[in-house]
């Protein structure tokens, strides 16, 4: 062996033992991290061909990303050339041991060296673009509105740099290997001719060297690289591929999970000492839910679409994950002692983040303040742009449940609520006795169960109306369900409603981490509902829609469950309902959270809405999978919204860019606040008055003479606090 | 120190109440809940605890079966034992039997301080603590805004707030004191403390432990006799006029026609 092979044997296979060893050490850390953290639900493991799909789309085919155009073809494109860029690298170990070493069959074909230089060359430019993007959206340029805001940008900038030097280490030792007469490929690799050309003048000898030197360099980068990437947020390289293998499907939005301690669902009437409720310390989460972390790439899509972070509260779905994924780093030395003598001796700063409370104000040296935890709607949006199938909300809400079932904690006015749920059954505090007003003013007779005597749904109902607090007991949202009634009534739909035994479906709780408080509330609807026979329910609330289709199957309620729009739309599709008196407006539909994103529902309040003559529908620029929330989700509807911006004044802003005269939705919550934040935008006394108004009422305009629908009402004063609760 | 919180469990005020044949509340027909002026005195004894006051706290409630929910939900929010006086003779007691019972009952556990809500949400009589502190001759103050107790002084001082002036007021303990709603929101039990309050003793005690005679409560023995109930009947929806020009006219004949020229 020459001197040459013999320094780039050593030095390059010293380079990769000692990479190889930090690596591993740091791996193998990250392994007892996960073995120390929760086991997952059962079944999360099993359904290969769903996973096997899912990689193929997300990973290989980057959808999602895809759906950002140009960051999405950059990133497509580095994805792709890392795949076959891993070929030069094992050309590259070879030529440590074979000085013209070619992969098998195809690796002296022209083909494959000009691929793997266009690669190389392609690389290299998607690096640019990622410069270039970085600059542009700098968040010293653009400050919160910059999704890069908070994320960590000194590593990433590293990695660019190191990716440019995988790619010209490697460039250089292959031009110097076309000079010395060992470079695999004939012809083909155009780019490596091309720096060959560039050596040509250091002659025999120096191209020898600098063959020697840039392979070995090839390798030691390649290998820094490896030990920078398992340190980094770019462990999203391999953590990401098991993520989104692990990834709820179809995705984790509509039901949330139920409250799960050591894998096992706790059982809320006879619970164990040492359950878990919810997450209380990080390695309360799950290992899946630690590989979340791990698989956040600090991109900023969530950030970018998230509605608190737009209307300038503290959180950010991106900040949240990557300060829980901090957090649990920091604590893993604390965490992986052995005992209590390792941990005492453990540095000042590893200790303290040992004890940091997971949730906690800045004061309280706390990981996730409670500011940040309890502004979330609950929307989604972020689970619905993460490239990497990060489940946000469900982490959000055990955060809460952890914070509501043992500490008692959460924002004073959500007592509130919590309280009249308890009492009273209904978030207002009313009571039973009034869930029937809705009905009064309607010219035809509303069955309610009991009437007749009997305590079971006659044979002849084809749906038990599930009229939900709002639609029974608030003015706006009694509209709708006068709307929805008399149009079924139209149709000749027999329908019957529960009238005071009704009580709230219990979402508000379940999302404000009360999951003690849902159980009660969804059981003793289910042994209602089971009781009377309920098979096909109707609803009007797309929080209603969302527990009883969803979540009631976790509570062994099984029903078929359609929203009124779905209804409706087959009604007219079928003929039992034909809109004939034209509606000449101009209106724009608002996509509730709920109803959009966690239930896919996007079509058929278009549909209705396409159907109603003189009907123009104008859409707004956040639509659909994209629609941003109204602020009431996630039982922010009964907190006061007191940091930043109002979002359903900021929605409301969006929407009436469009000039509507009407403002649609298919959600009595998301009727309260755009009707609130319409209200706020127009002033007192309007120019022109924009009504904020369910679909059902629009379709009801069109199918009943002119004339005989009940009067618009007033447009809504503003003013009226988000919580609207009286204690 | 024993401080005794008087509760009492009662029928849910947003529900439909109905009476039984012979004219009490039908209790058995609705949901109960722990009265919610009672939950402020709870949350008082509570927070003198957590300040550091070195006190036991226990809860007295007088009712049927279902009344020990009142205890747990109590218990739920703090403090350390319960007791359920519970006998069938005691259906249809009024305010004086009831404090009767009560004041046999706190003899019976012995008290420092005996804390009660300024009213109960069901017969809204607030007339017990009174009746009590006669009936103990102890010294009473009712009505309270707030309270603090200086143990080694064997003292607690409240603020009364009147209409027109804020009374301090001093008693000697053993004293009975009734907190009023401004005393401060009363807090949320977390599903652990719920947990934990399910395990917390309660005693159950009966006329006949108290040396109370049945003849002496009920609605025998009672001082005032229900003569007849009759349900209020439900709030009619309101007229809406919409004015076309005829609106005035319609007000005044809707006036006129109930007596308002
Ligand atoms: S669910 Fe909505 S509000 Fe909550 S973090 Fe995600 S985007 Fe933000
Ligand atoms: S959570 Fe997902 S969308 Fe948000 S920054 Fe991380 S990878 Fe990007």
């Amino acid at each position: 062996m020459t001197r040459g092979m013999t320094f780039r044997l050593l030095v390059g296979l010293l380079v990769t033992a000692a990479a190889l060893a930090l690596a591993g050490r740091r791996l193998h850390v990250l392994y007892r991290l996960g073995r120390l953290a929760q086991p997952v639900a059962p079944g999360r493991t099993t359904g290969a061909a769903a996973v096997l799909r899912a990689e193929v789309v997300e990973v290989l085919g980057q959808r999602r990303l895809l759906r950002w155009t140009l960051p999405g073809l950059a990133h497509l494109l580095t994805f792709w050339g890392f795949l076959l860029l891993g070929l030069t690298i094992v050309e590259g170990y070879g030529a440590l041991f074979v000085r013209d070493f070619a992969l098998p069959v195809v690796g002296r074909q022209a083909w494959l060296g000009a691929l793997e230089d266009t690669v190389a060359l392609l690389t290299l430019a998607s690096v640019v673009v990622f410069a270039a993007i970085r600059l542009r959206h700098a968040p010293a340029r653009e400050g919160r509105r910059s999704r890069f805001f908070g994320s960590h940008l000194d590593g990433a900038w590293l990695i660019l740099f190191m990716i440019t030097n995988v790619v010209w280490t490697l460039l250089l030792y292959r031009g110097a290997q076309v000079n010395t007469g060992y470079f695999p490929f004939r012809s083909g690799a155009y780019a490596s001719e091309a720096v060959a050309r560039l050596l040509e003048p250091l002659g025999e000898r120096g191209n020898t060297v600098v063959e020697h030197v840039g392979v070995v360099l090839a390798v030691t980068v390649v290998m820094v690289f490896l030990v920078l990437v398992v340190h980094s947020k770019h462990l999203h390289i391999g953590a990401a591929v098991a993520n989104v293998a692990l990834a709820r499907r179809p995705r984790a939005l509509g039901a949330l999970q139920p409250v799960r301690s050591g894998g096992r669902e706790v059982d809320f009437e006879d619970p164990g000492e040492d359950d878990l409720m919810g997450v209380g310390k990080v390695e309360d989460l799950t290992w899946k839910g630690l590989l979340d972390l791990a698989s956040c790439t600090e991109c900023g899509r969530c950030q970018s679409q998230c509605p608190a972070w737009n209307t300038g509260k503290p959180l950010s779905p991106k900040l949240f994950v990557m300060g829980l994924r901090d957090h649990a780093l920091a604590k893993a030395p604390y965490l992986l002692a052995a005992d209590d003598a390792a941990r005492a001796a453990l540095p000042d700063a590893a200790r303290a983040e040992g004890e940091r409370p997971l949730v906690g104000t800045a004061q309280e040296n706390g990981v996730i303040d409670p500011d940040v935890l309890w502004s979330c709607t609950t929307c989604g949006a972020c689970v619905e742009q993460c490239p990497v199938d990060i489940e946000h909300v469900d982490h959000v809400v055990d955060l809460r449940r952890h914070q509501m079932l043992m500490e008692s904690a959460f924002p004073e006015e959500a007592g509130i609520m919590l309280r009249n749920l308890e009492h009273a059954g209904d978030p207002w505090g009313r009571g039973g006795g009034h869930r029937l007003e809705w009905a009064e003013p309607l010219p035809f007779e509303v069955r309610v169960l009991g009437d007749d005597g009997a305590d079971r749904l006659p044979d002849d109902v084809e749906y038990l109306f599930w009229v939900g607090c709002a639609g029974a007991l608030d003015d706006a949202a009694q509209r709708t369900t006068r709307a929805v009634a008399t149009l079924l009534h139209e149709a000749g739909v027999s329908f019957m409603t529960l009238g005071g035994a009704e009580t709230c479906t219990g979402d508000a709780a379940r999302r404000a981490g009360n999951e003690f408080l849902f159980r009660m509330l969804a059981q003793a609807n289910v042994e209602t509902l089971d009781a009377v026979g309920a098979r096909r329910i109707v609803v009007t609330c797309a929080h209603c829609f969302n527990a009883l289709a969803n979540e009631y199957p976790q509570v062994g309620g099984h029903y078929e469950v359609v929203h009124h729009t779905q209804l409706l739309a087959d009604l007219v599709a079928s003929g039992r309902l034909t809109p004939v008196t034209p509606v000449e407006t101009t209106l724009t539909y608002h996509d509730a959270c709920y109803l959009g994103r966690h239930n896919r529902i996007f079509a058929p309040p278009r549909e209705l809405l396409g159907a109603v003559p003189g009907v123009r529908l104008a859409e707004p620029p956040r639509t659909r999978e994209r629609s941003f929330c109204c602020g009431a989700g996630g039982a922010r509807m009964w907190m006061d919204e007191t940091i930043g911006t109002r979002i359903g004044h900021e929605r409301a802003r969006e929407l009436l860019e469009l000039s509507p005269d009407v403002v649609t939705a298919a959600c009595p919550f998301c009727i309260l606040m755009l009707g609130d934040g319409v209200a706020a935008h127009l002033g007192p006394e309007p120019a022109r008055p924009v009504e904020v108004t369910d679909v059902a009422e629009i379709l009801l305009r069109s199918v009943l003479p002119a004339r005989a629908a009940e009067p618009a009402p007033e447009p809504a004063e503003p003013a009226e606090p988000a919580g609207g609760t009286t204690p | 120190m024993h401080v005794v919180v008087l509760v009492k469990h009662v029928p849910e005020p947003t529900a439909t109440w109905s009476f039984a044949d012979d004219l009490t509340l039908d209790r058995a027909a609705v949901e109960g809940r722990l009265s919610e002026l009672d939950e402020y005195a709870v949350e008082q004894a509570v927070r003198l605890v957590e300040s550091g006051l070195d006190a036991r706290v226990t809860y007295l409630t007088l009712g049927p079966a279902k009344a020990v929910e009142g205890l747990r939900k109590a218990l739920s929010m703090g403090g350390d034992d319960g007791v359920h006086v519970v006998d069938p003779a005691v259906h249809g007691s009024d305010a004086l039997a009831t404090s009767l019972v009560l004041a046999k009952a706190l003899q019976h556990i012995g008290f420092d301080l005996v804390l009660a809500g300024m009213a109960s949400t069901d017969a809204e009589m607030s007339v017990v603590p009174a009746m009590l502190a006669e009936r103990l001759g102890v010294p009473q103050v009712t009505f309270g805004g707030d309270l603090a107790v200086d143990a080694a002084a064997g003292t607690v001082t409240v603020h009364r707030d009147g209409d027109d002036a804020t009374e301090e007021v001093v008693a000697a303990l053993p004293a009975v004191v009734s907190l009023t709603d401004r005393t401060g929101q009363p807090r949320y039990p977390s599903f652990k403390a719920i947990m934990a309050g399910k395990k917390k003793p309660v005693q159950t005690l009966t006329l006949a432990d108290l040396g109370v005679a049945p003849e002496q409560v009920g609605a025998a023995a009672a001082g005032v006799v229900v003569r007849s109930v009759s349900v209020r009947p439900p709030k009619q929806a309101g007229q809406v006029v919409v004015d076309d020009g005829t609106a005035a006219a319609v007000v005044a004949d809707f006036l006129v026609a109930r007596g308002f020229a």
